[in-house]
């Protein structure tokens, strides 16, 4: 589904992703894990087309196409996703009103036509259900006076609206309280199938508790050091990142 | 030639009173007032007076089907022809009346102009404990080409009555046409009067528009101007506020674009205690369009316990826009709450790439932004076909096929 090969990216003269390489397939969930600073956040909004980051060289593959020469809206019209670390608050504008516009966009781009609005809110009342997200939150601006914890909710809820093949969440466990990481992973699991993927970018061990990852993957210094199966993830949480980093750092002096 | 001579030549041929004649003369003494004037400071009148006008209005009489193209579809529907009458509905408790003489005492040269050589315009006189859930809609047409329009509305509201209005003047033709419109409204005691003005003419007309509501005591009245076309308006609200609780809403909403001006003054004097205003005026400019905002807010020695709010939000999409705002506060009793706050901005960079990884196109990302922007002064419009007619025409000026509402 996804590859990515040697990819170099950075912003302004700063250098940050040192040639990545990465292959997801269909029904495969990674988490991409690693210290501050690592690279992470600058890999999942290089992939979503955020043009604060320059690509300077490698490519990325997504089901065929060359991702980096589509438009943010285009990547999202392919089924790519991304769960924001910091969602942007929108005032003025409903939850329901911007889903509905980001799905009746998506549509459009497909050739369909718009979603009847009585199927769209049955649609959201049944994902509200499996994120356990209260009557009355449709009606409120987008991500405006949310909690930490409320906007990352909100993130997993579009995703379940929008229906993506690739979803990357990034540090989508950072703000939440141990219940709400619960129905995070519960509902990521429960969209979970065997043609979409997930790319779970974290700092640390616990949301893995709760998503079993196929595979594990270090990143550090812009580029992945180790990979490994979800053992990995434990192993990191005991030793912590030194245990990998110390190794690197040598290998570069 | 120009204008004034136009107007000259005109008066010459017509017969008006002496009190009438007297007001022409007053203003062919001052003139239109020029960019030395403080309240034109920003808004230069200059090449539109430098144009020939034609005074009389000749026009022909409209079909329904360019009504019904124009109207908002509302059971009560006022509709001027060329200044001429010609459809007036019968409503329990209101009486609407053609052109009348009534009068206003006025050193504004423009607003003698109307009053001296005005013929057309209704007076309404709605009577005391009426409730009218319906809006009374007034279409203004005009189909003489280049023409310069005096229109000169009265309306008076009894005690204790709830009405609404939707105004909207429309030329049927591209000629560069002017109206010179003033409508006074007298809200007596508790009243509730809502007057919405739909300012989307034809690219060459111009509108210099003037409304001065007098309030008793324990009245609400909200003033909402929505400005999409035209391209030159000048807005003149003024409100006095003659008895204690009353109070003054405004919610203004402009989207311009091309070479397109809007100035909205507003002027508020709280002559009584225990009242309050509110301004909200949304501005979103394109092209080379420019915006003018002048909020004027008078607090007289007793009118103690005021509340008055005025904010002014801007949105600057184009390096080639302007906007120029100006809170004008006068504060003469010492218990009082006035704020006022001007914002000019951009769209946020972080919001747009966000919409774009929800797969909103970038069009129509801006779009949604800037009807957000503008959404918190729509919400303030009760009738909802003026709150659509304004999510519509927001998504057509930025070209895009969106649909607010859901």
């Amino acid at each position: 589904m996804l590859q990515i090969k040697d990819l170099k990216a950075g912003i302004e003269d700063n250098q940050i992703l040192k040639g990545i390489n990465l292959e997801v397939k269909a029904g495969e969930i990674h988490a991409i894990m690693g210290p501050n600073g690592s690279g992470k956040s600058t890999l999942s909004a290089v992939i979503a087309g955020n043009e604060d980051y320059e690509v300077e060289g490698g490519n990325i593959t997504f089901n065929g196409k060359d991702l980096l020469e589509l438009d943010p809206e285009e990547r999202a019209h392919n089924g790519v996703f991304l769960s924001f670390q910091y969602p942007v608050e929108i005032p003025g504008i409903s939850v329901s009103n911007f889903i509905k516009t980001s799905i009746t966009e998506k549509r459009k781009a497909q050739g369909l036509e718009p979603i009847p609005t009585k199927d769209l809110l049955k649609m959201m009342r049944e994902k509200m259900e499996l994120l356990s997200i209260k009557q009355g939150y449709l009606s409120r601006n987008m991500n405006e006076g949310f909690s930490g914890g409320e906007k990352k909710r909100n993130e997993i809820f579009q995703m379940a609206m929008l229906e993506p093949k690739l979803a990357i969440l990034d540090e989508t466990d950072s703000g939440l309280d141990i219940d709400a990481l619960r129905i995070v992973a519960n509902g990521v699991n429960k969209l979970r199938s065997a043609d979409n993927a997930t790319v779970i970018i974290t700092h640390y061990q616990r949301l893995l508790d709760y998503i079993a990852p196929d595979f594990v993957h270090v990143l550090y210094n812009g580029r992945i050091v180790k990979s490994g199966g979800a053992e990995l993830a434990h192993e990191l949480e005991e030793k912590g990142y030194d245990w990998v980093t110390k190794e690197e750092d040598k290998k570069w002096a | 030639m120009g204008l004034i001579e136009n107007l000259k030549s005109y008066s010459e041929g017509v017969q008006i009173s002496a009190e009438k004649k007297e007001l022409f003369t007053s203003f062919m003494s001052k003139g239109f007032p020029t960019t030395k004037d403080e309240e034109w400071k920003y808004t230069s009148l200059k090449k539109i007076v430098t144009k020939e006008y034609t005074i009389e209005n000749t026009g022909e009489i409209i079909d329904s089907s360019t009504v019904e193209k124009y109207s908002l579809g509302f059971e009560n529907r006022i509709i001027f022809s060329d200044g001429k009458l010609i459809g007036s509905p019968n409503i329990k408790g209101v009486s609407i009346n053609g052109f009348s003489n009534f009068g206003s005492n006025t050193t504004d040269s423009i607003l003698q102009l109307n009053k001296a050589l005005a013929q057309n315009g209704f007076t309404i006189s709605v009577e005391k404990n009426t409730v009218l859930e319906s809006p009374i809609e007034i279409l203004f047409f005009s189909t003489t080409e280049n023409n310069f329009s005096q229109y000169r509305n009265l309306i008076s509201v009894g005690d204790n009555t709830e009405v609404k209005f939707v105004e909207r003047i429309q030329t049927l033709n591209d000629s560069t046409s002017m109206v010179n419109h003033f409508t006074q409204i007298h809200c007596a005691k508790n009243t509730k009067v809502e007057y919405n003005k739909i300012q989307n003419n034809t690219p060459e007309s111009r509108l210099i528009d003037t409304v001065n509501v007098y309030q008793e005591q324990d009245s609400t009245c909200d003033i909402n101007t929505l400005i999409f076309g035209g391209s030159f308006t000048r807005n003149n609200l003024n409100f006095e506020q003659n008895g204690s609780n009353c109070e003054s809403n405004m919610n203004g909403i402009s989207i311009l674009d091309n070479n397109q001006l809007a100035d909205n003054h507003t002027f508020v004097d709280h002559k009584s205690a225990h009242c309050r205003s509110n301004e909200m005026y949304k501005g979103i400019y394109l092209g080379h369009s420019k915006g003018v905002f002048n909020g004027k807010i008078m607090v007289r020695p007793d009118a103690q316990k005021i509340d008055a709010f005025q904010s002014n939000n801007n949105l600057l999409l184009s390096d080639n826009s302007t906007i120029d705002s100006k809170p004008q506060l006068e504060i003469y009793a010492d218990d009082v709450k006035c704020s006022h706050g001007c914002t000019i901005g951009q769209l946020d960079e972080k919001a747009l790439f966000y919409m774009r990884s929800r797969g909103i196109g970038i069009e129509e990302a801006k779009a949604v932004l800037t009807y957000a922007f503008a959404s918190e002064a729509i919400e303030n419009i009760s009738v909802e076909e003026v709150k659509l007619l304004a999510q519509k025409l927001l998504a057509q000026k930025l070209n895009v096929d969106l649909d607010f509402s859901l």
